[in-house]
C-alpha cells in the first residue's frame, strides 16, 4: 500500500525529519568509530554504570535519602546512637548527623546529578545554539552585538554570575537550579557553534540552495543546523560535565534546594560537620562519584568531538 | 604596519566595549537582586542609618535611573566605590588589596599550569595514540573532572600538619592549609616585613592553593596544546618537510612549533577566566582572602557596595588579560598581519 503513496507524495520532509535523517546517517558511521575508540568506549561504560545506578536507585538503595535509619549496630559511641555511625557492613559509608544512611544518599545523588547535568546542558545548548546560529549566519551588526554580549558574559567570573542569577531566580527547587546553571553556561557553546556555522556557510550546498532562491530561514533550518548538529551534540555532552561540576560547586557554597541530596550537598554537609575527624569516606566517596561521572562525560565527549570534528582526524 | 595598527585599535575598542558592557550588566544585575537598591546598599538595621545616607549620596539613589547610571559610571572610574558596611572600609581599598593576593595565586598557578600543560600536551601530540598520549590525556581529563573545591579539601587532608598520612610515614611533608602568611613565631599574621622569612612564608602558604588550582586547570592547557599541534601536523607543509628528509626533531622545531604555539597564547588568555573561576573555590577552601573569598563572604553578608564592584574588577582583569594576549599574538604570529 505504501508504494503508490511514496511515488505520488511530494518529496518534502519536515525540518525535524531532515535533521533526524542526517543525524541518523551520521550516527551509524560515528558508532563504528566510537566502537573502535578506546577513550569513547571507556567513557561510555562509565556513563552506563552511573546511568544504571540512577535508574535502579529506588531498588538498590536500602533507605531513602532523608529517611533515618533505625538501627545503631555500628555505633561506637558509649551509648549507641543511630546518628554519626562509622562505616560498617550495615551502613557501608556510615550515617550522618540526621541518622541518614550515607551510602543510600550517594546512590540517590546519581539521579540528581544526571537530571541537573542533562537538563541544564539542554537549556545551555538551546540558548547557545540559537545565539551561535543567528550570530554566525546573519552576521553584520547582530553578530557584533551578540558577540560583544558573549564577551561580557565570558569575562564575568562564571561563579559570581551564577550566584547572582541564583539570588534572582531563587534556588527553591530543581527547576530553579537547572535554569541558573543553564542560563549562565551557554556562552562557550555559542562561540563553538558560531565558528562552525561560519565554515558551513561557505560550503557548496549552501551556495546552491541560495542560488535556487531558498530563504535564509530555510537554509538555516534545513542545511546549516543539520550539518552543525553532530558538533552541537558533542558539545552538549561536554556541557553536561560542566553542569554537573557547577551543581556541586553551588551546593558546596550553600545554594542547594531543600530535600535534594546531590553529591555536592553530601560533601558540603560532610565538611560542615567535620567528617574528616571520624569518617573521611563521607567526604571522599561522593567526591569520587562526581569525578568519575564527569570523567565519563568528558572522555566520551572529547572522543566524540575528535571523531566528529574533521579537522582533528588524521589524514 | 597600518594593518597591525588597525587591528590593535579594533581590539582595544572591542575591549573597551566589553568593559562598558560589564559595567552596564553589573548595574542591571545588582538592581535586579531581590529588594530595591536603596535597601540593598545598607544593612537592614537602624544602627546603619548613617551608611544608608552615605550610600544614597554616593550612588545618587534619590535621583532618576538615568542620573543614577551616570553617577555610577562616574564613581566606577574615579574609584569612589562606597563603603563596605560589613568590613567598614572603602570598597576600593579592600578590593585592590584582595586583588593583589588573587593575582599572586592566579599568576603562580597560571605559570605552572601553562608550562606543565604545554610540555605534557606537546609530548602527547608527538606520541599520538601511544601509551603516553592515552595516559596523559586520560589523566588530565580526570583532573579536569574534579570539583576544584573537593580537590583542595583532599589535598588539605593529605598534607595537613598532623594528618593521617604523616602519622604513618614520618617523612611525609606538610603544608599550611589556611591563610596567606603568618608570623613564624606567633602563628598569626602580625607585622609584615619585606624580608626572606616573610616572603618564604608567603610562598610556603601558596604551595597547596596554587597546586590545587594548577592541577584543576591543567587539562585546559594540555588538551588544547595537543589538539593545536595535531592540527598543524596534518598540514601539507609538514608532509613536505618530512619528504625533503628532515628529521622528526627538525620538523618539530622548525615547522610544527612555530605554527602551533602562537594560537596557544589566545587560548591561554581565554583560560584565565576559567582559572579565575577556580580561584574563587580555592580561596574559599584555603581561607586565602582574595577576591573570591571576599565575593563569597560579601554574598553571605549581602554586602552590596562590595559585591557591586567585585564583578567589575574580576571582569576587567580578564578583559585586560585577553587584550594583552591579542597584542602579544600580533607580535608573535606574522600570519595575522597578512590576513
Amino acid at each position: 500500500m505504501g508504494a503508490t503513496e511514496v511515488v505520488t507524495k511530494k518529496p518534502t520532509i519536515s525540518p525535524l525529519e531532515a535533521t533526524l535523517r542526517v543525524a541518523w546517517k551520521r550516527a551509524k558511521q560515528v558508532w563504528t568509530q566510537i566502537y573502535h575508540s578506546r577513550n569513547a568506549m571507556a567513557g561510555l561504560i562509565i556513563l552506563l554504570f552511573f546511568a544504571s545506578l540512577a535508574i535502579t536507585a529506588p531498588w538498590i538503595a536500602p533507605y531513602r535519602p532523608t529517611q533515618p535509619v533505625a538501627d545503631a549496630t555500628c555505633s561506637t559511641l558509649p551509648v549507641p546512637a543511630t546518628y554519626l555511625q562509622p562505616p560498617c557492613p550495615a551502613h557501608p559509608l556510615g550515617t550522618n548527623y540526621n541518622s541518614n544512611d550515607i551510602y543510600s544518599q550517594v546512590i540517590w545523588g546519581t539521579q540528581i546529578s544526571f537530571i541537573v547535568g542533562i537538563a541544564s546542558a539542554v537549556v545551555a545548548t538551546v540558548v547557545g545554539t540559537a545565539v551561535g546560529l543567528i550570530s554566525g549566519y546573519v552576521g553584520g551588526w547582530i553578530d557584533e552585538v551578540l558577540m560583544r554580549f558573549n564577551d561580557v558574559i565570558l569575562s564575568i567570573p562564571w561563579l559570581v554570575l551564577m550566584i547572582i542569577v541564583a539570588a534572582k531566580v531563587g534556588v527553591v527547587d530543581l527547576t530553579g537550579l537547572i535554569l541558573v546553571i543553564g542560563l549562565t553556561g551557554w556562552s562557550v557553546t555559542a562561540r563553538v557553534i558560531r565558528s562552525q556555522v561560519l565554515s558551513i556557510k561557505e560550503r557548496m550546498f549552501v551556495e546552491r540552495a541560495k542560488m535556487l532562491g531558498a530563504p535564509s530561514s530555510r537554509i538555516l533550518v534545513r542545511h546549516v543546523f543539520p550539518n552543525a548538529f553532530p558538533l552541537i551534540f558533542a558539545n552538549t555532552i561536554l556541557t553536561v560535565a560542566v553542569s554537573i561540576l557547577s551543581e556541586s560547586v553551588l551546593a558546596f557554597l550553600g545554594l542547594r534546594p531543600p530535600d535534594t541530596y546531590s553529591w555536592g550537598r553530601i560533601i558540603a554537609e560532610a565538611i560542615e560537620n567535620a567528617a574528616v575527624l571520624y569518617n573521611a569516606w563521607w567526604l571522599i566517596v561522593p567526591g569520587l562519584c562526581i569525578v568519575f561521572l564527569v570523567f565519563g562525560f568528558y572522555l566520551f565527549g572529547y572522543a566524540l568531538d575528535e571523531i566528529l570534528n574533521p579537522r582533528l582526524r588524521r589524514r | 604596519m597600518r594593518k597591525v595598527l588597525r587591528i590593535m585599535v579594533r581590539r582595544t575598542v572591542n575591549a573597551a566595549i566589553t568593559i562598558f558592557g560589564i559595567l552596564c550588566l553589573n548595574y542591571v544585575l545588582i538592581r535586579l537582586m531581590p529588594g530595591n537598591a536603596e535597601a540593598n546598599l545598607a544593612p537592614h538595621n537602624p544602627q546603619y542609618a548613617g551608611y544608608l545616607a552615605d550610600n544614597i549620596r554616593t550612588f545618587g539613589l534619590d535621583r532618576s535611573p538615568e542620573e543614577q547610571f551616570v553617577i555610577y559610571l562616574q564613581n566606577a572610574f574615579t574609584f569612589n566605590w562606597g563603603i563596605s558596611y560589613y568590613w567598614k572600609q572603602p570598597v576600593a581599598d579592600l578590593l585592590l588589596h584582595d586583588l593583589s593576593w588573587t593575582l599572586l595565586l592566579v599568576g603562580t598557578s597560571t605559570i605552572f599550569t601553562t608550562l606543565i600543560g604545554m610540555v605534557v600536551g606537546s609530548f602527547a601530540a608527538v606520541r599520538r595514540g601511544k601509551p603516553f598520549d592515552l595516559i596523559s590525556t586520560g589523566g588530565t581529563i580526570f583532573l579536569y573532572g574534579m570539583p576544584i573545591f573537593w580537590l583542595g579539601i583532599v589535598l588539605q587532608l593529605a598534607f595537613q600538619k598532623y594528618g593521617a598520612i604523616s602519622h604513618v610515614f614520618t617523612w611525609w611533608p606538610w603544608f599550611p592549609t589556611q591563610g596567606y602568611w603568618d608570623d613564624p613565631n606567633t602563628g598569626f599574621p602580625q607585622v609584615w616585613a619585606w624580608d626572606w622569612t616573610h616572603i618564604s612564608n608567603v610562598l610556603w602558604h601558596l604551595v597547596l592553593p596554587a597546586l590545587t588550582l594548577s592541577l584543576g586547570t591543567l587539562a585546559g592547557i594540555s588538551l588544547v596544546m595537543r589538539s593545536s599541534l595535531i592540527d598543524v601536523m596534518t598540514e601539507d607543509f609538514v608532509l613536505t618537510a618530512k619528504a625533503k628528509g628532515l628529521s622528526d626533531r627538525q620538523v618539530l622545531r622548525r615547522h610544527i612549533f612555530p605554527n602551533g604555539l602562537p594560537p596557544m597564547v589566545s587560548l591561554i588568555a581565554l583560560d584565565i577566566a576559567f582559572i579565575f573561576g577556580g580561584a574563587y573555590q580555592v580561596e574559599w577552601v584555603f581561607n586565602y582572602k582574595g577576591i573570591g573569598w571576599r565575593t563569597i563572604e560579601a554574598i553571605g553578608h549581602l554586602d552590596f557596595p562590595t559585591l557591586q564592584f567585585i564583578i567589575v574588577i574580576g571582569g576587567v582583569a580578564i578583559v585586560l588579560a585577553n587584550l594583552f594576549s591579542d597584542f602579544l599574538l600580533l607580535w608573535l604570529d606574522p600570519r595575522i598581519k597578512i590576513t
